[in-house]
């Protein structure tokens, strides 16, 4: 018997709108499509009758969990095209909070996936532990989201001393609880049943539709823009990329959470290491010189670029934001077939998607 | 600083170059397009040739060929979207199906989970409570 089963836009089990059409035979999934749009705010085009320092505020808000990865993309593509070089001190710490982004991030996605595959303890006991980062991160910014941390040339707060080794505490006291859930996570038989060979996306197809980010390196493609195209001094800091064969949801639990190990690496160093420059260059508000740039950063779900067009004039010509979301929910549906529709959630769930990036 | 290359090309370069790109598997970062100072549409390919962004410009074109065969959902996402926004056509692309807030969403109105009012009877609603 056929069935088309509708999930979405608005549906309990996703937490931002997405509509997708499962077309099924009995339980299994034969093919799959998902519509999106039900989020747009038009970021786009009201960061053309905006200002440099006006559009940083404004791309913050395209997402509430990466943030900071908008502004800085944002910033460093206005950086490029004015010839701007940002202070080193300024760049650390830059990194900084681009890493306690992803290591939030990670937590929160893993903590979702464990609550859709009926995990509930393991989720509160990782959203227990993401609370630490989200402490920290407000400490040192103000904020829980939106961090307001970029500028056009450098970083708007500086880290003191006293916080810089509160950081590097909460960095060896993260690896304890850290350690414990990747245990957890790889040993547990609840979890590998549901996620072991489920929406599986082999490297081969990972490289021909274009999946980044963990989502990609979780199907064995080695990319990572950090490492590719070095930016904000990330060639500065010795890390590993986790990469992972296999291609099902598990290897994605796999890969994110070994990268909050890399990314506690880099924290340490950052902060051992900060340099005693300035933090930024005296947020002057900038004309946008005229030409055309696209920068990129390791978002925490994968490569964000922002296309900016200057045209030497305050406000920008012409901002184009493409997120990772855009680039992995296509594989959405080539990950559905031959799956059944109880896993359905947790296979759109595994590409930690973000409807409201997508969308903008 | 991460390095930005414009490289301008006409519309015949564009399936030979992106068929190079895939075989020498480098990413398709976007397609992005936007209406230039002179009023020409400028449609940008970006590949990712690390470490630099190796980005090419067709101008003054608004139909193009799709490189949906070569890239797949990773070209076609953004040529929907272009094709949605701007007008552009690309050959080859199959444009029956909206991408962004597709219309057949009003088909399951009242019998599945997606309610939404169709916009001509929201306003005969309001024309009404304003008379009253």
């Amino acid at each position: 018997m056929s069935y088309i089963v509708p999930i979405g836009p608005y549906h309990p089990a996703l937490e931002e709108p997405v509509h997708a059409k499962l077309y099924t035979e009995g339980e299994v999934i034969k093919d799959a499509e998902v519509f999106v749009g039900y989020n747009h705010r038009g970021i786009e085009k009201l960061a053309t009758e905006r200002n440099a320092i006006q559009t940083l505020v404004l791309v913050e808000r395209v997402c509430g969990i990466c943030s900071h990865s908008h502004a800085l993309t944002y910033a460093m593509a206005v950086e490029a095209i004015n010839g701007i070089e940002v202070p080193k001190r300024g760049e650390y710490i830059r990194v900084i909070t681009a890493e306690l982004e992803r290591l939030h991030s990670h937590f929160l996605w893993l903590g979702i996936a464990c609550h859709i595959i009926g995990h509930d303890s393991m989720f509160m006991h990782i959203w227990d532990e993401r609370e630490l980062v989200m402490d920290l991160l407000e400490k040192m910014t103000g904020n829980r989201v939106n961090y307001a941390m970029v500028t056009i040339g450098g970083s708007r707060r500086d880290i003191s001393d006293d916080l810089r080794r509160e950081i590097l505490d909460a960095c060896v006291k993260l690896k304890g609880p850290l350690d414990r859930i990747v245990e957890i996570a790889l040993t547990d038989k609840t979890i590998a049943m549901r996620t072991k060979g489920v929406g599986v996306l082999t490297k081969e197809d990972a490289l021909r539709l274009g999946a980044v980010g963990p989502h990609a390196r979780a199907s064995g493609v080695n990319i990572d823009v950090r490492r590719d195209a070095p930016y904000c001094s990330y060639g500065d800091f010795e890390f590993d990329i986790p990469v992972v064969d296999s291609g099902d949801v598990f290897a994605r639990v796999v890969v994110r959470a070994l990268e909050c190990y890399e990314s506690i690496k880099i924290l340490q160093q950052a902060l051992e290491n900060l340099p005693a420059t300035p933090i930024n260059l005296g947020n002057k508000l900038v004309k946008i010189k005229e030409g055309q740039v696209v920068a990129r950063h390791e978002a925490p779900r994968g490569q964000l670029s922002h296309m900016v067009v200057g045209n030497n004039s305050l406000t920008n010509y012409r901002v184009s934001i493409h997120v990772p979301s855009y680039k992995n929910t296509p594989t959405v549906p080539h990950m559905l077939r031959g799956n059944t529709v109880a896993d359905a959630g947790l296979i759109i769930a595994s590409i930690d998607p973000c409807f409201s990036c997508l969308d903008r | 600083m991460q390095e930005y290359k414009r490289i301008d090309i006409s519309k015949d370069q564009i399936v030979p170059i992106a068929e190079r790109m895939r075989k020498e598997n480098r990413y398709l970062v976007m397609i992005h397009a936007f209406i230039n100072t002179e009023g020409q549409m400028d449609i940008s390919w970006d590949y990712a040739v690390n470490p630099a962004v190796e980005s090419y410009h067709v101008v003054g074109e608004t139909t193009v060929p799709s490189i949906g065969e070569i890239y797949d959902v990773a070209a076609i996402w953004p040529e929907r979207e272009l094709n949605e926004l701007f007008n552009i056509q690309f050959e080859g692309l199959d444009t029956s199906k909206r991408l962004f807030l597709p219309e057949d969403m009003l088909e399951t109105q009242g019998r599945g989970q997606i309610m939404v009012t169709p916009l001509s009877e929201l306003v005969e609603k309001n024309r009404k409570e304003a008379e009253q």
